[in-house]
C-alpha cells in the first residue's frame, strides 16, 4: 500500500512515498534556508510563498522518484499542525485538492506524531513502550509512546526550544543560521568544561527550560573582550563546547530519567536537535550504562521531512482514520 | 506607572493584573532586553485571559504564535529576529489590532508610526530575579 506524505509545517517543503509505513520509495526536502538565512531564522510570510512555489514541483519529483503515479497512491497524508499556520495551510489545501480530484482518500497527521514515527523508516524498528525524547527548533518535549495514537506527555520546554537555544547563541555569537550544526562543530574542538554554564534540571518534573542558559550566555558575553572572539578563536570554540554540553546534559539526563521513572526500556531520540554529535554519543554512551535502548534516525530522517508524515498516515488510514475534506490547519495542536 | 517585582511570581501577577485591563484590539509593546522577562510577564497576560501560562513558550521561532482558546484571540509576536523596519514583510499588520489582543516582544524593532497608540511597557533586571517594570498607556 502506497502513501503519498506531505510536510510543510515550518520552512521545508516535502513530499514523499511511503509503502506500508516503513518503506521509503522517495523522500523529496526541498530546504529554505537560503531563504530566511538573512533574518538569522525563519520568517513566516516569506516561507508560505515559497511553500506555494516548490509545493507542486516537490510533489512531482516524489512521484517520480518512486516511479509511481497518482493513480497508485491508496491515501494522502498531510500535516496539519502544529506548526506556522500560513505554511500548513498550503500544504493541507493541496492535499485536499489532490485527494478531491482524484478520488483518493485523505487523512491528517501530527508534525509531532511524525517526529516520533520516523523511527519505524528505520532498519532496525523500536518496540513499544519506547520513551521519545523531541528536540527541534520549535519543539522540545518527552513522551511516553506505549502504541501507535497512545501517548502521554511527561514534560516539554517552558520557554526556548533546545534548537531555538542553538539559534540564539549562535545569533550572539555572531554565527549564522542555522545555529546547530556550526555550534556542533566548533564544540567538537573547544573543551567543554571551560566555562560553567547553568543546568536548569528543574527538579520533580519532565519540562525544560533553556531561557536561563542563553541569558548565561549573553551575560558571560557582555563581561568578556569581544575583539578576542573571532570565528576561529580557541575562546569562541570553548563556550560553543560549554554551551552544548550544557543543553546535552540536561536533555540526556532528563530521557533517562523519564524511562526510569516509566520503567521503559527503549528510548527514541527525534527532531532536528538529534542531528546533534553530542546529544546522539552522550545519550547512546549513558543508556548503556543503565541497560537501556536506544533508537537514533539517521540524519535524513532528523530534520522536517514527510516520509514520517506518509508512516503515520499508513497507521491512521489502515485504522480507519480518514479526513474529509472540511480538515483546516492548526498552529497549535498538542499531542 | 512604575512598579518593581521581587521575583518571577510577581513579574507574572503583574501581568496578569494588565491582562485583565486589555481588550479586543489592544496591542502591548514589549522593550527590554534577553533575559529581562518578557515572556514572563506575558505568561501572565495570557493566563488573564484564559490561555494556559503553559502554553506560552518563547514565540522568536515562528515569530507570530496564535492561542485561540482563550477569552479572545491572542497574538504573541516576537520580533527578536526582525531588522528594524521590516515589520511588513512578516504579514504582521494582519494580526494586530483585530479581533484580538496582541503582545509584540523587541518592539524597538517596530516604526514609530505602529508602537505610537500601543500601551508599553519596560521592563529591565535590576539584580537578580527583581525587574523594574514601567507602563505606559494604562494603571494596572
Amino acid at each position: 500500500m502506497l502513501i503519498l506524505g506531505i510536510d510543510t509545517s515550518c520552512d521545508d517543503t516535502s513530499a514523499a512515498i511511503v509503502e506500508n509505513g516503513v518503506k521509503i520509495l522517495s523522500n523529496i526536502v526541498s530546504s529554505q534556508d537560503e531563504v530566511h538565512k538573512k533574518y538569522g531564522g525563519i520568517v513566516p510570510e516569506l516561507a508560505s510563498r515559497r511553500h506555494i512555489e516548490m509545493i507542486l514541483p516537490v510533489v512531482d519529483e516524489a512521484l517520480k522518484k518512486a516511479k509511481v503515479e497518482i493513480k497508485d497512491i491508496s491515501a494522502v497524508a498531510v500535516c496539519h499542525g502544529p506548526g506556522l499556520i500560513g505554511s500548513l495551510l498550503i500544504g493541507v489545501c493541496f492535499a485536499k485538492s489532490l485527494s478531491y480530484v482524484n478520488n483518493i482518500p485523505l487523512v491528517a497527521a501530527n508534525h509531532l506524531e511524525g517526529h516520533i514515527f520516523s523511527s519505524f523508516l528505520e532498519e532496525e524498528k523500536p518496540e513499544f513502550p519506547f520513551i521519545a525524547l523531541i528536540a527541534s527548533g520549535g519543539h522540545t518535549s518527552l513522551v511516553r509512546v506505549d502504541d501507535f495514537g497512545r501517548y502521554k506527555e511527561l514534560g516539554r520546554t517552558r520557554d526556548d526550544a533546545a534548537g531555538e537555544a542553538y539559534d540564539k547563541v549562535a545569533k550572539l555569537l555572531g554565527l549564522s543560521y542555522p545555529g546547530g550544526p556550526i555550534i556542533d562543530r566548533l564544540a567538537q574542538e573547544g573543551n567543554s568544561k571551560a566555562i560553567d554554564f547553568p543546568r536548569a534540571y528543574l527538579s520533580g518534573t519532565f519540562d525544560f527550560s533553556f531561557s536561563g542558559l542563553k541569558t548565561a550566555v549573553l551575560n558571560f558575553l557582555r563581561k568578556i573582550d569581544s575583539s578576542l572572539l573571532t570565528r576561529h578563536s580557541s575562546l569562541i570554540k570553548d563556550i560553543a563546547a560549554s554551551f552544548q554540553s550544557a543543553v546535552v546534559d540536561v536533555l540526556v539526563r532528563k530521557t533517562i530519567e523519564a524511562a526510569k521513572e516509566e520503567g521503559v526500556r527503549n528510548v527514541v531520540l527525534s527532531g532536528g536537535v538529534s542531528a546533534n554529535s553530542a546529544l546522539r554519543e552522550n545519550l547512546t554512551n549513558r543508556a548503556l550504562e543503565d541497560g537501556l535502548r536506544v533508537y537514533l534516525p539517521s540524519l535524513q530522517l532528523c530534520t522536517d521531512n514527510a516520509a514520517m508524515i506518509a508512516s503515520v498516515g499508513y497507521f491512521l488510514f489502515k485504522n480507519n482514520k480518514l479526513s474529509s475534506m472540511s480538515l483546516n490547519p492548526e498552529a497549535y495542536l498538542p499531542l | 506607572m512604575k512598579l518593581r517585582t521581587e521575583n518571577e511570581a510577581q513579574t507574572k501577577e503583574a501581568g496578569y493584573r494588565l491582562g485583565k485591563l486589555l481588550k479586543k484590539g489592544d496591542v502591548v509593546c514589549f522593550y527590554g532586553e534577553l533575559g529581562a522577562g518578557k515572556t514572563t510577564m506575558i505568561k501572565g497576560i495570557a493566563s488573564a485571559i484564559g490561555i494556559e501560562e503553559r502554553d506560552i513558550t518563547s514565540a522568536s521561532f515562528t515569530i507570530i504564535a496564535e492561542y485561540k482558546k482563550g477569552t479572545v484571540p491572542f497574538y504573541h509576536i516576537d520580533l527578536y529576529r526582525i531588522e528594524h523596519g521590516s515589520a511588513d514583510e512578516i504579514g504582521l499588520y494582519d494580526y494586530i489590532r483585530g479581533d484580538g489582543i496582541s503582545v509584540i516582544e523587541w518592539a524597538e524593532r517596530l516604526g514609530e508610526e505602529t508602537s505610537e497608540r500601543c500601551i508599553k511597557v519596560r521592563i529591565a533586571c535590576s539584580n537578580g530575579e527583581e525587574r523594574d517594570i514601567e507602563i505606559e498607556g494604562v494603571e494596572i
